[in-house]
């Protein structure tokens, strides 16, 4: 306990989080002004690694939204509320740190303490965000989703492939947000290795979001017992946590 | 047993007792409900908020019931409302015997309660006049500790009563823990939809500040703290008030310092307790709390004498709480501490001596305990009947999820290899195939329906399973009822192919078949296959439900097919059949399918609405008034409001109400009634309507979502609030099922509405991108409906051809684009768009300064038609319109705001701006009722009657009753 964790924008953050989005362009118009905080906080601002997080998340689910409108999926009902429970996740994360809690998902927090730096590569640190986001909210956001819509998670439905359509997402918008992070030296580096990362870094989150899908599955036959879901949770949170720290690491400086 | 845990003042907290008493009670108005869900982690002291808030809500006039639930999960439908009714029989049982005994008749029907064709939705019926009688007139609180293990049917119950549905004056206070919400916890989504209801708070129960944290210690320690210590005690806590308290303690019995955590607190002093202490808080963490004292005795087996030192040891180290209904561990904590403690061995000894002691002694929950024990004890042979029991048990209160659970677990215990004392006896003597065929039907019944595909093909593989067809059918009912079309057809047709198929289930399957096929919109196989059905079933005696079934499918497919009059004939033919037959539920079902045809494709809505009231009475007389009769009167509303008698479906919908229904059924009236007050401009009806439907469908239900948005933003059109209406039709765009393409052009109706009363208005910019989405959206509507039948397109090209007429508004309104949509509406016969569509070609026709006598015209008919309508906000648009214009809108002496002119006409005129509605409720004011006795005579809400009351109030411009009676009385008299 001491001095509040968001420094000067704490009073704005707190305010933001106070409000929980309902739908899906209430949730792209919260992450816009969260990230609008995030690069106002010191020491970092612009380079904070969790605003390097939040942008390409912004950029993604603006994606989602425009599908939504654009009838890209079969089943909207579900995507958008899979995408408002999947952010509600997000939101939850950030309000525990707020608070200093213990119940701060492990798998968020090695991704928050390093708001305060040591600064971080912008692609390992929006990798540890996607980690966190799809390894350990994904699955919990998934059977909270279908279960609120009288669902079930089975294989080769409706939902599955709309489910699936984010991973093309994901691919569609990943290069160019690769682009955008860099700078004139690694440019050099890039023309080298061609899109061999961009690949790398679209195969990393279909191979996950598959994993999250299982996970999904697992969670619900368990659902109605509560010792065996908090034992399912506490070893997603784990396992994520295990990979962020490794984003996070000077290996993951490799990734990018 | 006092401790001094209850003694430790309540620190820093003062502020949320106001809230808590202001929300639940002060706040609260008469039939209103409110809930507050109190949400932090353990220790922050959720449960003591509850304590006092409860005492508070108490002694300001409130039934207070408190109830807990429990970590066994989903174990027990009703739980805590059964326990918290228990407590309060036990308390009053010597004081108040007349209140006593309305508790006691609603615990017997607990009970005696059957499972019955009606279900779930009864029982809440009948619960919560329950709690009506026990009240008597109080407000009642409902206070649950522990929500986040609340069984399925409690979360219904919740939901239920708080949508207002049960006609009760409640407010709900729960205590969640916050480290549950986390991972996939059930109540997740329900309190993110509750939160924005108006009614539910969800207050945030944060640890104590650094000063509160000081107060808390020094009342304790009974002086102030050293400031290291005091410093020590803020880290080490972080104002959590349950840990402060006990490092407080530890201070001032000078123990500072020793441990580090709590749990290390904890820790030290279980392993200071004296031995039978110890095996007393052993005991109560093995059990399912609260541990009754008798029931301890026989676990531990302490002479009295000796189990009381014990207890007392255990409260006065502050690991034990005791309490009238029995003993629990202090904390979650200690709990924690104690499960590392035990030996596997010597718990599963425990859990044995629990399950012999309750087996000579039913108790509360006996099955669901007993099963529990004798499975922890590693005896499946004997926790697999009490399972089966608890399992029977559940399903009789028609908590299906939980009778699942059950089921499964008796499953689970069949397969486990015998150990225990039953070894010896070999493998368990069970019917394998009946355990499945219960688990797979409760699994359907509580939505489970992929677990209930996996039931039946362990079924199928078993050699005592049921004949290949009736597999094949139970498959495809179950798929079907997942929404799995494209395999649930496959199961059917080999259901029908099948040899071992007897003539009954033929014809069976042959009539679902066609169902499914009608709602995959594919008409003429639907057709084809009812046929078969039909030519089936008559060979077979007593298959009245597979003739009215089949009949329907071929009713609404010839329909579609425009063939209206062969359709409607083969579904008269299979009322009559029905009839013949006499089962309540084919009469009822056949008379449901006659008036959805006739109001839906058919578009034949009077005679829609006279079949759907005469079925209801007729559904009442055979006994079936809960659902039918509702779904009939939901029919019978919905048609009256779209041919325009609006006073008629008001009756109607308050008539259905009164049956309390629930779910989907009380959705659609919610939505109905809704639709009717947006009409009529009753803004504080509407919002109370789209809020209990809100409530409602936060158990689930998102086909309800989109009717629920577009009158949303009706209403907040009507109150000039278009950045809202926007709000809520974006929320629709994104979340609307793309082949639902009939809501959704109305939806996109109500979204290019908004943006074009918003450049009307120039209070609120138009949003350009919101345009071109809702346009792009209306192209595809538009294309999508090419293909689908007639009766469906014909709704949406009504919708469409509003669309249109309203991106012109953006621009230039086109009297043209108007004057089609006035002819579309009046072809289908709906007045209420029709006069809409005739004020905005007015405008259009006075805004290009043309041809101002045809708007004029336009200006009266619609005035008239909105007029009998009763639709205020319409009417005054047109008056605001027509004031502006100059036009007439009377028939003679009426002046530019269409007000007859007071004073100077005759009386007759004075009356003649009332609509029929408004005439009915002033008449009854000229008889000195009341608003409430008015509202008792027209079937209607007494708030309504208020708001028709001042709508007389201002267009007879006087200010008292009396006023408008004499006025009444005058015109009267001519």
């Amino acid at each position: 306990m001491g001095e509040p964790v968001w420094g000067p924008v704490q009073e704005d953050i707190v305010g933001l989080l106070n409000d929980h989005p309902a739908d899906v362009p209430a949730v792209v118009d919260h992450l816009t002004k969260l990230q609008d905080m995030l690069v106002r906080l010191p020491p970092l601002e612009r380079s904070c690694p969790l605003a390097d997080f939040n942008e390409l998340y912004l950029t993604i689910t603006m994606s989602v939204l425009d599908g939504l409108y654009d009838d890209r999926f079969a089943d909207p009902v579900f995507l958008a509320r899979l995408d408002v429970e999947f952010a509600a996740r997000y939101f939850d994360a950030l309000r525990y740190w707020t608070e200093s809690s213990p119940s701060t998902p492990r798998a968020w927090s090695c991704l928050f303490r390093r708001m305060r730096g040591p600064d971080a590569r912008p692609l390992p640190s929006a990798a540890a965000g996607v980690n966190a986001h799809i390894n350990y909210d994904l699955p919990f956001a998934l059977v909270t989703t279908l279960e609120s819509l009288e669902s079930e998670p089975v294989d080769n439905t409706d939902q599955h492939r709309d489910y699936l359509e984010i991973n093309r997402i994901f691919a569609e918008r990943i290069p160019e947000l690769r682009r955008g992070y860099l700078d004139n030296w690694q440019l050099m580096i890039d023309m080298l290795n061609g899109d061999i990362d961009d690949w790398y870094q679209g195969e990393l989150v279909e191979y996950t979001r598959n994993v999250a899908w299982r996970n999904a599955q697992k969670i619900w036959r368990c659902r109605h017992d509560p010792e065996a879901r908090e034992c399912e949770r506490e070893r997603l949170d784990g396992n994520a946590a295990a990979l962020g720290r490794l984003l996070l690491s000077p290996l993951g400086a490799f990734l990018q | 047993m006092a401790s001094d845990v209850d003694r430790a003042p309540l620190v820093g907290r003062a502020e949320q007792l106001a809230t808590l008493r202001s929300a639940l009670l002060d706040d609260v108005g008469p039939g209103q409900t409110a809930a507050v869900f109190v949400t932090g982690e353990s220790g922050v002291g959720k449960t003591r908020l509850l304590r006092e808030a409860g005492q508070r809500l108490r002694a300001g006039g409130a039934l207070v019931l408190t109830g807990a639930c429990l970590d066994i999960g989903d174990a027990s439908p009703l739980h805590p409302l059964l326990q918290a009714l228990r407590r309060f029989d036990a308390e009053l049982a010597a004081s108040h015997a007349r209140t006593s005994s309305a508790v006691g008749g609603l615990l017997r029907m607990f009970a005696e309660e059957t499972a019955g064709p009606d279900g779930a939705g009864a029982l809440l019926e009948r619960v919560s006049r329950g709690l009506h009688l026990i009240a008597e007139g109080r407000p009642l609180v409902l206070v649950l500790d522990d929500l986040q293990w609340v069984d399925r049917s409690t979360r219904q119950l919740l939901l239920y009563l708080l949508a207002g549905l049960g006609d009760l004056q409640l407010s709900v206070l729960a205590a969640v823990r916050a480290e549950s919400l986390q991972g996939a916890h059930p109540l997740r989504r329900v309190l993110t939809e509750l939160r924005r209801l108006r009614s539910v708070r969800v207050l945030d129960l944060a640890p104590l500040g650094r000063a509160d944290t000081e107060r808390l210690a020094t009342e304790i320690v009974g002086g102030p703290l050293a400031p290291e210590a005091a410093e020590s005690v803020w880290q080490r806590s972080g104002g959590n008030p349950f840990v402060v308290e006990e490092l407080a303690r530890d201070v001032r019995d000078g123990r500072d310092g020793v441990s580090d955590t709590v749990r290390e607190v904890f820790l030290s002093r279980v392993d200071a307790l004296p031995e039978p202490a110890h095996a007393v808080v052993h005991a109560v963490a093995v059990g399912v709390e609260p541990v009754a004292h008798w029931l301890l005795a026989e676990v531990t087996r302490l002479p009295e004498e000796e189990l009381l030192d014990a207890v007392r040891a255990a409260v006065a180290h502050r690991l034990l709480v005791g309490d009238d209904d029995g003993y629990r561990l202090r904390h979650r904590l200690v709990a924690e501490v104690l499960a590392h403690e035990l030996l596997p061995a010597e718990r599963a000894a425990l859990h044995r001596r629990y399950a012999e002691a309750l087996t000579s002694a039913p108790a509360e929950l006996h099955h669901a305990r007993l099963a529990h024990h004798w499975r922890l004890a590693g005896e499946p042979g004997l926790a697999l009947p009490a399972a089966v029991a608890a399992a029977r048990e559940a399903e009789r209160l028609h908590g299906y999820a939980e009778a699942h659970r059950h089921w499964s677990a008796a499953l689970q215990l069949a397969a486990a290899p015998a150990t225990g004392s039953s070894a010896a006896a070999g493998p368990l003597d069970v019917d394998r195939a009946e355990l499945l065929r219960n688990a797979a039907e409760a699994a359907h019944h509580c939505g489970e329906h992929a677990r209930a595909l996996t039931l039946v093909e362990e079924l199928a593989a078993r050699p005592d399973a049921l004949t290949a067809c009736a597999l094949h059918i139970q498959r495809a009912r179950y798929l079907a009822a997942a929404g799995r079309s494209a395999p649930a057809e496959a199961e059917y047709r080999r259901a029908l192919a099948a040899a071992d198929c007897s003539p009954r289930e033929r014809a069976t399957a042959a009539a679902h078949l066609a169902e499914l096929l009608l709602h995959l919109g594919r008409y003429a196989d639907a057709g084809n296959v009812a046929r078969e059905a039909l030519t089936l079933a008559a060979e077979v005696e007593g298959s009245v439900s597979e003739v009215v079934l089949a009949s329907m499918a071929l009713g609404f497919s010839e329909a579609y097919l425009e063939d209206p009059d062969a359709g409607l004939a083969v579904m008269r033919e299979a009322l009559d059949t029905a009839e013949r037959a006499g089962r309540p539920e084919d009469v009822a079902c056949a008379y449901l399918h006659l008036a959805e045809l006739l109001t839906g494709p058919l578009n034949i809505l009077e005679e829609g609405v006279v079949v759907a009231r005469r079925g209801a009475e007729r559904v009442a007389e055979l006994g079936l008034g809960r659902t039918y009769e509702t779904r009939l009167l939901a029919i019978a509303t919905n048609g009256l409001f779209r041919v325009g008698q609006w006073a008629e479906a008001e009756k109607v919908v308050a008539a259905a109400l009164r049956h309390r229904p629930s779910g989907a059924d009380a959705v659609e009236l919610l939505l109905a009634r809704c639709r009717l007050s947006v009409g009529y401009g009753d803004v504080v009806a509407a919002d109370r309507d789209l809020e209990a439907v809100a409530t409602v469908l936060a158990g689930g239900g998102a086909r309800h979502v989109i009717p629920m948005l577009t009158l949303r933003s009706g209403l907040a059109m009507w109150q000039g609030r278009h950045d809202l209406a926007r709000q809520a039709v974006q929320r629709g765009l994104t979340e609307s099922r793309s082949d639902d393409v009939g809501i959704l052009a109305a939806l996109v109706w109500h979204g290019l509405r908004a943006e074009a009363e918003a450049h009307a208005s120039r209070a609120v910019p138009v949003d350009a991108t919101a345009v071109r989405r809702l346009r792009e959206v209306a192209e595809r509507v538009a294309r999508k409906s090419e293909h689908a039948a007639r009766p469906v397109r014909d709704v949406v090209d009504g919708f469409l051809t509003l669309c249109e007429a309203e991106v012109s508004r953006l621009d230039r309104s086109d009297p043209q684009l108007w004057a089609r949509s006035v002819a579309e509406w009046d072809r289908r016969n709906h007045p209420y768009p029709e006069a809409y569509s005739r004020l905005r070609q007015a405008e259009a026709l006075l805004a290009r300064r043309s041809r101002t006598a045809t708007a004029g015209r336009l200006l009266r008919e619609s005035y008239r038609i909105a007029q009998a309508l009763g639709a205020e906000p319409l009417s005054a648009e047109i008056r605001t319109l027509a004031s502006r214009a100059r036009v007439s809108l009377g028939e003679r002496g009426g002046s530019a705001e269409g007000r007859p002119a007071t004073g100077g006409g005759s009386a007759g005129d004075e009356l003649a701006a009332l609509t029929a509605r408004e005439r009915e409720v002033l008449e009854a004011v000229a008889e000195g009722l009341t608003n409430r006795e008015i509202g008792q005579r027209l079937f209607i809400s007494e708030r309504t009657i208020g708001v028709h009351v001042s709508h007389i109030f201002d267009k007879l411009q006087v200010r008292t009753r009396v006023q408008a009676s004499a006025i009444f009385l005058r015109s009267r008299a001519e």
